[in-house]
């Protein structure tokens, strides 16, 4: 205690409370500052990312043979040319035809109708040596998250269940799922296999989607998504899993889509982008195109994608199918859920990754920063506040303002639900942001201008805050994005209004989620951004959305609403050593 | 009773019994939600003591129901369930009159008497307390009960009404403590009537629950002996379930007495401060019961406008509001990712429930301090003085 009572002494005498209070604006912008070097830059350095392991032992990953070889080949290429054949029937006909062959293997099958979205047909084989409470689902949607037709994936699906019906030693029921395509489809499938469906296998542990468009035997390297809608993850041991079992039967593994010349970059630009692009992956999933894996975020299924790519490549689509069958029998192991390695984690190559507690501080420096400028905004408010007459009813004031700009954005986000317009909600953007170029002449005072942005960017740092452990990606993008709110200030310069004006229209969250995504993202280009974030809510229920409108609208509405107020005096200075000197101290 | 003390009453009572109806479904949201309702206060296990007592089945066999019996054969008397949201809605608007009486009691308070009913009226986690219909908000009134007839020196009533209060939650038995200090004299009568009507509602419960004592384990034993482990929002239930078997007994009287350590302190510290005293008692159980919910804290934290005098020197209010705020948003977040998404785990509940307490202890330290600094400024406050804490 006394060391502690020395150290308050100390601080006291120094002012560095006021001090502390002067230096807010520059510390929360520091902060920033931070959280931004921290992700991009320390991160990916030596020393700070850790190799993977495999930490439940029950998985033991390609320790069994595989058996999906030459045998099988000419199963699969016969498959293959029979659907083939049926590529531009009509989907009712291909899942009659497809739903004979897996009652010819043994399957229980039924059609899961949906007018919508599209229906998909589903198998299921009852594990012998199982007691019938847990599935794998093996899935092959008829078209691929590019549209193409996944000619290799579904053929690849029938033969592995074949296969796989063979064998006396599943433990977990397995569930094959033909769905129209990776995304609503099998969305509404996985829903209604958790509500309303009749036959249904269990519990499914995990689900692996198999993505091989195209009628090639050959292909180069194996793509693996495994970013969940609402910033879930699969269990990383799952992801391990699935990288340890492609290296191991020799082929390279690519994630989240990187080129095929960046994907072998170790080095630390490489390992950088790597991180980046799982951040992003991360904060668009749902909202960039779906490769399958989205489909069971929420229903504590892990869940990866295996995508085949390139074509002419060493390895023929049987070592491809090999993949899921050593990761079938490695989940078959398992005794419990997966609970063992990282649900948090970020990969920097498919053998690094960093967990929760490492990269965390990047979006909590970004929470703290609003949480900084909100407090410096408060007590410049409450100093001019003291200065003049106001009181109360003018914090009420200030409260009520924020509330309608909730509202505000509440209702944005429900228009655009109903009509989905990006063009008008981009220039309704762009014109709200010219507001501070012309200033309000009402008698609104500077504390109030203070006190509404206090609360705004107090809200935006619980917001932050909410979303730190949900969806990491996107508390740090929407942190980033909005950062530069932080240095708009009130002032009757019309050079610094311009300034205002043009910060105002970077932190706007529709235009500055459409520059993001027209920079980083090559198939958002346009408005695609804002449709598809609609969408994702509308066929996926993936709330990102609302993150936007609710979390991020409210306080730039607020902000910029708080900036047509104008200073009529200077700002008032704080004054440390008058406070100190009545300093007394207590022995 | 003026025109603004009315509107704030009729206010708490449209605003719960609106809420109620409007959104029914909420009821049902907030009582499994984890924040709102514990096994001891939960409306779904008061329903469910209903049904029993209304069929004829024992009450406390099946282990589901720990009300007490009075509770329950009163609730069996109301059939339909806009009458039921009526009367919480009536007892909570009952504790905000009480609480405008209360800040009439004191003469030369700066507040005008009905801002403590309004910030009662205002504040949210009374109002989903009460629209979750926990019996938290019976406890709670029979405990605003006692505070106002004792400062009004109603002693009989007073006296009545914490019995009454530690029939339906046990604790607030340990209020008699600073309640005998508001009242000054009478306090033999004072402990008299409460043994007598305690002992009297205990009786009549025997009586009601088919004249079998085993009501007092499946209430006040689960409470005391936290049989149910179930996360809540308290301090207990993470440390019980890590616990080896063979310490829990010890541990779980070392976690009794805690509730009860500080009781007698606070009392005689601030014998001249009765009404602090008591306020600083009822923070204390907030913080250490087995089964707290945010009900308690809302209750709790509505007290607060009455210190009016002590704000200035309060040094953590931007902090514990922080606190507060960021507890009500992350608890159901982080109990959604351990208990939904499967991808978080207990810890992450525990350390918000960690960061309640931690939001609790501020006010309560700082009520603490703020007290002290002004029996020290002896009255008189000066705010611009400096002093540490030694």
């Amino acid at each position: 205690m006394a060391l502690l009572e020395k150290l308050q002494r100390r601080a006291s005498d120094l002012g560095l409370w006021y001090r502390f209070i002067q230096l807010l604006p520059k510390l929360a912008l520091f902060c920033g500052l931070i959280g931004m070097a921290y992700l991009a830059l320390w991160l990916p350095s030596e020393g700070q990312y850790r190799h993977t392991y495999i930490s439940e032992n029950a998985l033991m990953p390609s320790q069994a043979y595989s058996y999906f070889r030459e045998t099988e080949w000419n199963l699969l290429r016969g498959y293959r040319a029979q659907l083939e054949l049926l590529v531009n029937e009509p989907v009712d006909k291909k899942n009659v035809i497809l739903a004979g062959w897996l009652e010819e293997i043994g399957l229980k099958t039924a059609v899961h109708k949906d007018a919508d979205h599209g229906d998909s047909l589903y198998g299921v084989w009852h594990a012998p040596r199982g007691d019938g409470t847990e599935a794998m689902v093996l899935a092959a949607p008829w078209h691929n998250g590019d549209g193409e037709f996944n000619l290799g994936g579904t053929a690849l699906a029938t033969a592995l269940t074949r296969y796989f019906s063979r064998w006396p030693l599943w433990s977990k029921n397995i569930i094959v799922v033909f769905s129209e395509d990776p995304k609503a489809s099998l969305r509404s499938w996985c829903h209604a296999y958790h509500t309303s469906l009749d036959l249904t296998g269990g519990s499914i542990e995990s689900a692996v989607v198999l993505d091989y468009p195209g009628a090639n035997d050959f292909f180069k390297y194996v793509e693996i998504f495994y970013a969940g809608l609402n910033g879930e993850l699969p269990n990383l041991d799952l992801v391990n899993v699935a990288v340890h079992i492609t290296q191991h039967e020799g082929m390279r593994v690519s994630l989240n889509g990187i080129a095929e010349s960046e994907m072998e970059d170790r080095e630390y630009y490489g390992k950088m982008k790597q991180l980046l692009l799982g951040v992003r992956k991360m904060a668009l999933a749902g909202v960039q195109a779906c490769y399958g894996n989205e489909a069971f975020s929420g229903y504590r299924i892990q869940s990866i994608v295996l995508r085949a790519r390139g074509s002419g490549g060493p390895f023929d689509i049987t070592t491809f199918g090999r993949v899921p069958e050593a990761m079938f029998r490695s989940v078959n192991n398992l005794l419990e859920k997966f609970h063992q390695s990282f649900f948090f984690y970020l990969l920097l190559a498919p053998q690094n990754f960093v967990s929760i507690a490492s990269y965390l501080p990047a979006a909590v420096a970004f929470s703290a920063a609003f949480i900084m400028a909100g407090l410096d905004h408060f007590f410049k408010g409450s100093k001019s506040i003291t200065s003049g007459t106001a009181r109360s009813s003018d914090t009420l004031q200030t409260v009520t303002r924020f509330i309608a700009c909730l509202m505000t954005s509440y209702a944005v986000s429900q228009v655009l639900l109903q009509r989905n317009n990006p063009h008008a909600l981009i220039s309704v953007s762009v014109l709200t942001s010219m507001a501070p170029l012309y200033p309000s002449i009402n008698s609104n005072s500077i504390a109030q201008a203070h006190q509404l942005k206090s609360i705004s960017f107090l809200y935006l740092s619980v917001v932050l805050t909410s979303l730190l452990v949900v969806n990491f990606a996107l508390a740090f993008g929407i942190g980033l994005l909005a950062f530069p709110m932080i240095k708009i200030q009130n002032t009757t310069n019309s050079r610094l209004r311009i300034k205002n004006s043009l910060l105002l229209l970077a932190t706007n969250p529709f235009i500055a989620s459409c520059a993001f995504a027209n920079i980083f993202e090559t198939n958002l280009s346009g408005f695609d951004i804002i449709r598809n974030l609609v969408s994702a809510w509308n066929d996926l229920g993936c709330w990102t959305w609302f993150v936007v409108c609710i979390g991020w609208l409210p306080v730039w509405i607020s902000v910029a609403v708080s900036s047509c107020y104008v200073a009529e005096q200077a700002e008032p200075n704080y004054h440390s050593s008058s406070d100190c000197a009545s300093v007394k101290k207590l022995d | 009773m003026n025109l603004r003390e009315l509107q704030v009453v009729a206010a708490c009572l449209a605003s719960r019994f609106g809420a109620s109806t409007v959104f029914p479904l909420l009821q049902q949201q907030l009582d499994k939600s984890v924040e709102f309702s514990t096994p001891v206060t939960s409306y779904r296990s008061l329903q469910e003591g209903v049904f029993l007592l209304r069929n004829d089945f024992p009450l406390y066999s099946g282990g589901v129901v720990h009300h007490p019996p009075l509770l329950v054969a009163f609730m069996s008397s109301f059939n339909s369930t806009n009458l039921i949201s009526l009367l919480y809605a009536c007892a909570d608007a009952l504790i905000a009159y009480q609480l405008i009486s209360m800040a009439k009691c004191f003469r030369n308070s700066p507040l005008p008497a009905w801002v403590p009913g309004a910030v009662y009226v205002i504040n949210p986690l009374v109002l989903l307390s009460s629209v979750s219909k926990s019996s938290v908000v019976f406890s709670n009134l029979a405990i605003s009960t006692a505070l106002l007839s004792a400062l009004q020196g109603n002693c009989t009533l007073a006296s009545v009404s914490i019995a009454i209060a530690a029939y339906l939650a046990l604790y607030p038995l340990l209020l008699l403590m600073p309640m005998l200090a508001i009242l000054q004299k009478d306090k033999l009568k004072t402990v008299v009537v409460t043994a007598a009507t305690l002992a009297m509602l205990l009786f009549s419960s025997y009586k009601v629950n088919d004249e079998s004592w085993n009501y007092l384990f499946s209430t006040y034993g689960v409470i005391i002996t936290f049989s149910k482990i179930i996360p809540n929002l308290g301090l207990w239930w993470y440390f019980f379930v890590e616990l080896f078997e063979m310490f829990i007994p010890f541990f779980k009287a070392v976690f009794n007495l805690f509730v009860i350590s500080c009781i007698l302190p606070f009392s005689l510290r601030f014998y001249k401060q009765p009404f602090y005293a008591f306020i600083l008692c009822l923070s204390w159980i907030t913080l250490t019961k087995s089964y707290p919910t945010l009900g308690d804290g809302g209750f709790l934290l509505s007290f607060v406008p009455f210190f009016k005098p002590l704000f200035g020197y309060f040094r953590y209010s931007v902090i514990s509001t922080l606190l507060f705020i960021h507890v009500s948003v992350l608890s159901p977040i982080f109990y959604h990712l351990w208990v939904d998404l499967g991808s978080g785990n207990s810890n992450f509940f525990y350390a918000i429930s960690l960061v309640y307490a931690l939001g609790l202890a501020t006010v309560l330290v700082d009520l603490v301090w703020a007290m002290l600094r002004i029996e020290y400024d002896k009255g008189k406050p000066n705010i611009k003085l400096k002093l540490t804490p030694v």
